[in-house]
């Protein structure tokens, strides 16, 4: 478990205005670290600040309060973040949820993949930038073939890993990958999951994955985070988490999971959660070795 | 039990600039009261399209090429606009995915709900329409209904929303819904509510539905039977218990194989290789022999027929031909795990 | 503390209208006196040309017109603090006296060109999209597209020549007969320029609806609402005209100036005493101070009506409305 702390989130907290006299918190003193070749999970029901906690970390907005350290550098520190601009736009990528979304349309897919490398003005590791998508294609199981292609050629598979060809172009440490296969199709949704855990397995590229398919997050994550209302309820080992939730919402989630097995499904009896407002403060606790849980004042563990 | 829709050798295409796209090929199945089928496929297996196709909901360019569709033993496969209406809301309703869109944000979730119960009893007096509008909105599980009639759609959550489609598509006490990935936009705590509120409301009321869905997860829990589908076919079809213990069709293994609570503690998933295939040029043989392990020669020249296991359950493909060679199914006999 | 912040916004709102008005009267001021032309040909006739230099000397001297421009300008705005716009140079009467007898022939056939465009449109609109591709939405199509395209003082002429000197049904000009009147000659007087105005902006109204109307004809909801046994025709009207008309309502706030000025270029053609023939000659004749009021009464015209536009899309949505107040519930 042991190993270098990569990402640092500490007490991030966001409120999006919603009337001139009202505002949501999208996050409210949210804290996690991600280590080193860790895949970290994020996950918590719609509009629980999932989305917002990515766009923090890779500094598309910028947190009200709290800071974001990656290898030990204040990105939220404007001074900071220009000394290590290159680095920190290199090192950081981002996949999302809607790739039909976030590729442009009129352009092929071989100029997606290496547009980073122009903007960065990195010599391709591979000859030209041509040679390096169609190596990048190759190494996220895409043919070469496709180099011309426009996105709206490719199926929503296809440009799901244009996507993360895209983001490994830059040789990225840590890659934030927002609810990337919830678009996809179930045969897909695995190819797409394999890729990550080779990626991890054998590259050792560290993610953060935000989902909300509960059954994913448990085959491919490392630690779990479960979030509510912008802050984080429940940590621990994957396994763990969903072998012995602790935190009542927690439970609701885990026993909501729908179990392909008509027998067992049916026999299931998921748990009630009375959601509403989290009381303020509450105690972060270690339950077991790497297991902490948010516990409101005067609940037995 | 009488079949209370039966369809049979349906197909049908949609004309588009690029060409023919055969959404629905040559599909039969049946349904009786009260039974809940669940049509499971990826997305472009032509599910939606079967179901939109039997309410005539379906756009311009689309038409049904041949088959039947039997509704309470009426021929209605060329009914019109007109005849179709009046069936629409009293024997079929229907749910869709997105509660976001479902209703129409300019008008109040009451005045909604309200409609659907006029549609079918026009001269309704107005208390009469607000206390049957109240009703239908406690039947779907939404406290304080008189007050909440009055709100608009945005100020709904994403489930409660879905309630309130459900309690339209109820006003007409329909005899069979359609219910189109209504879960899939959903949280799966909210998820859980849903489903949970469809059987009983499904088993109080009696309504056979119709649900697609591409989680087995899904199907596990509200299904009675189910039939999978492939690039617009039905590849196998049988009771909940026959399909997830006793599956046959190599495509119905690959889903079920695909699933990570039944990964079994390896490393990777299992993957169907390979992309489903465009429906404007089927492929000839089986459409799903090019992703196919265990394909046999024949899948690539002729199609299956399909080939009855029980009564209730059958598959299409080759390899139930006695002359086919004997495999250990790969899935099936329920999930590890957990 | 809500009343407080209502105040605030609306003063705010005012603040710029009366900023952008200053800022039009400046523009008007200087580039009418920057245009080549004679003013005193406006108050003289064809005498000014026949003025020896001192008699214009002194007649510029009268008018204020050989101060330099900004001290005419800081004039100009003295005396219209107090109420006083100038006179005419052409009718030699207060400027607001002569815009006041034209503006309600203006008033008459612009108000009445909008009501008649407002109500029609959305009809119109709607039923093309009823009949989506059929024939009637194909002719009515292609009729609106071309007529639309006509030049407004085009149509003018042709249906003059149609309808007064070919077939002498109606009146080519004027607001009434010479010597007055009744009612129903101003009727027979009005209802070519109206034809014309409503012809002419009619299509561009009904297109934008017909089409935000197949918009949201291809919605979720309007699949649901077909699913629960509404007919085509009562889901086009309840949901997809009801979902189009907060746009379509702050569209034609907008539209408001549009009309306007089709109006004025018509009252030319057809020589209708209104504002837009006011308009005209006095940007012909330099006649600066009708000029200025008119140009900042239709200024303020415009941009009042963007404000009600704005006004009327927050008003009406409920998604926008409601967020004053009551959230969202779990």
């Amino acid at each position: 478990m042991a190993g270098e702390v990569l990402l640092d989130a500490q007490g991030l907290a966001h409120a999006f205005p919603l009337t001139r006299t009202m505002s949501v918190k999208a996050l409210d003193g949210l804290s996690f670290q991600i280590r080193r070749g860790e895949v970290y999970g994020l996950v918590g029901e719609s509009g629980c600040g999932k989305s917002t906690a990515a766009r923090c970390v890779m500094n598309l907005l910028r947190p009200q309060a709290g800071r974001v350290l990656y290898r030990g550098i204040d990105t939220c520190d404007p001074k900071a973040f220009r000394a290590n601009r290159r680095m920190l736009q290199r090192n950081r990528q981002l996949i999302f949820q809607d790739s039909a979304a976030s590729l442009d349309p009129r352009m092929r897919v071989g100029d997606i993949i290496a547009e980073p490398l122009r903007l960065q003005r990195v010599t391709p590791p591979r000859g030209t930038c041509r040679d390096e998508a169609a190596f990048q294609m190759k190494y996220v199981g895409l043919d070469p073939g496709y180099l011309d292609k426009y996105p709206g050629e490719l199926s929503g598979g296809q440009r799901q890993r244009v996507a993360i060809a895209r983001a490994l172009a830059m040789e990225p440490e840590l890659l934030v990958a927002d609810e990337p296969i919830a678009s996809l199709d179930v045969s897909i949704q695995a190819q797409i999951v394999n890729l990550f855990k080779h990626l991890q397995a054998e590259h050792g590229f560290s993610f953060l994955f935000i989902a909300h398919d509960l059954a994913m997050v448990e085959f491919l994550c490392s630690r779990v985070g479960v979030m509510y209302r912008g802050r984080l309820v429940e940590e621990a080992p994957a396994r763990e988490l969903f072998a012995r939730p602790l935190h009542p919402y927690t439970r609701a989630l885990v026993s909501a999971i729908p179990i392909p097995d008509p027998r067992r499904e049916r026999a299931r009896k998921p748990v009630e959660f009375r959601g509403g407002e989290l009381p303020p403060g509450g105690l972060w606790t270690e339950a077991s070795p790497g297991h902490f849980v948010l516990e409101e004042r005067g609940d037995a563990p | 039990m009488p079949e209370l829709l039966e369809v049979k050798n349906l197909s049908v295409s949609f004309f588009t600039p690029a060409g023919e796209v055969q959404a629905v090929r040559n599909v039969s199945f049946s349904l009786k009261a009260g039974e809940v089928l669940a049509l499971v496929g990826e997305s472009g297996c032509g599910k939606s399209a079967l179901c939109r196709s039997i309410m005539k909901l379906l756009p311009g360019t689309a038409r049904i090429k041949s088959g039947s569709i039997l509704a309470n033993g009426a021929d209605i496969t060329h009914y019109g606009e007109r005849d179709m209406k009046k069936l629409r809301g009293r024997l079929f309703a229907m749910v869709l995915q997105d509660p976001m869109t479902a209703l129409n944000p300019t008008m109040t979730v009451g005045a909604q709900i309200a409609e659907a119960v006029r549609v079918h009893r026009p001269r309704i007096s107005r208390a009469a329409l607000r206390d049957r509008t109240a009703e239908l909105m406690e039947l779907v599980g939404i406290d304080r209904p008189r007050e909440r009639m009055e709100r608009y759609p945005h100020q709904f959550s994403g489930g409660m929303r879905q309630r309130a489609v459900l309690a339209a598509a109820l006003a007409g006490d329909p005899a069979i819904l359609f219910a189109d990935e209504p879960t899939t936009a959903l949280d799966v705590t909210v998820q859980a509510q849903i489903l949970d509120l469809f059987r009983d409301l499904q088993r109080r009321l009696g309504t056979a539905a119709v649900f697609v869905t591409h989680d087995l997860g899904v199907v596990a829990r509200v299904a009675d039977r189910v039939a999978v589908m492939y690039a617009g076919k039905i590849v196998e079809t049988g009771t909940v218990e026959e399909v997830f213990y006793d599956p046959r069709h190599p495509y119905t293994w690959g889903l079920l194989r695909a699933l990570p609570a039944l990964a079994g503690g390896r490393d990777s998933l299992y993957a169907i290789p390979g992309m489903p295939p465009t429906l404007v040029n089927p492929p000839k043989g089986d459409a799903f022999a090019c992703r196919n392990e265990y394909a046999l020669a024949i899948d690539y020249e002729e199609e299956p027929p399909m080939f009855p296991v029980t009564d209730t359950h059958s598959a299409a493909t080759w390899l139930l031909d006695p002359r086919a060679p004997k495999i250990a199914p790969p899935a099936g006999g329920g999930a590890v795990g957990r | 503390m809500k009343l407080g912040s209502w105040a605030v916004r609306t003063g705010k709102k005012l603040l710029a209208l009366l900023f952008s008005l200053l800022a039009l009267a400046t523009a008007v001021f200087y580039i009418s006196r920057l245009a080549p032309g004679d003013p005193l040909v406006a108050y003289y006739g064809q005498r000014a040309e026949r003025l020896t230099p001192d008699q214009r000397a002194q007649a510029e001297e009268r008018l204020g017109l050989n101060d330099p421009i900004w001290v005419q300008y800081a004039r100009w705005w003295e005396n219209a603090l107090q109420g006083d716009f100038g006179i005419s140079y052409k009718y030699k009467m207060d400027a607001a006296e002569v815009i006041a007898s034209r503006a309600g022939n203006t008033l008459v056939l612009g108000g009445a060109g909008f009501a008649l465009i407002f109500v029609l449109a959305p009809l119109l609109g709607a039923l093309c999209a009823w009949r989506e591709g059929g024939p009637l939405d194909r002719v009515l199509c292609r009729l609106g597209a071309a007529v639309s395209c006509i030049p407004e003082f085009w149509l003018s002429l042709v249906a003059i020549l149609v309808f007064s000197a070919a077939l002498g049904w109606l009146p080519s000009s004027g607001a009434y007969s010479v010597g007055g009147g009744g009612l129903g000659d101003r009727i027979a007087h009005l209802i070519l320029p109206l034809g014309v105005v409503v012809a002419g902006h009619l299509w561009y109204y009904a297109y934008m609806v017909r089409s935000r109307v197949l918009e949201e004809a291809r919605a979720d909801y309007v699949l649901l609402a077909k699913a629960k046994g509404l007919g085509r025709g009562r889901v086009l009207l309840r949901h997809c005209l009801r979902c189009a008309l907060p746009s379509y309502l702050s569209l034609m706030a907008v539209s408001v100036p549009h009309i306007l000025g089709g109006t004025y270029v018509v009252e030319m053609v057809f020589s209708y005493p209104g504002l837009g023939t006011l308009a005209y000659e006095s940007a012909r004749y330099q006649d600066y101070n009708l000029l200025m009021l008119l140009c900042i009464l239709s200024g303020g015209v415009v941009m009042c009506s963007g404000m009600a536009a704005q006004w009327i899309s927050g008003r009406l949505d409920p998604r926008v409305r409601a967020r004053d107040g009551e959230g969202a519930e779990p």
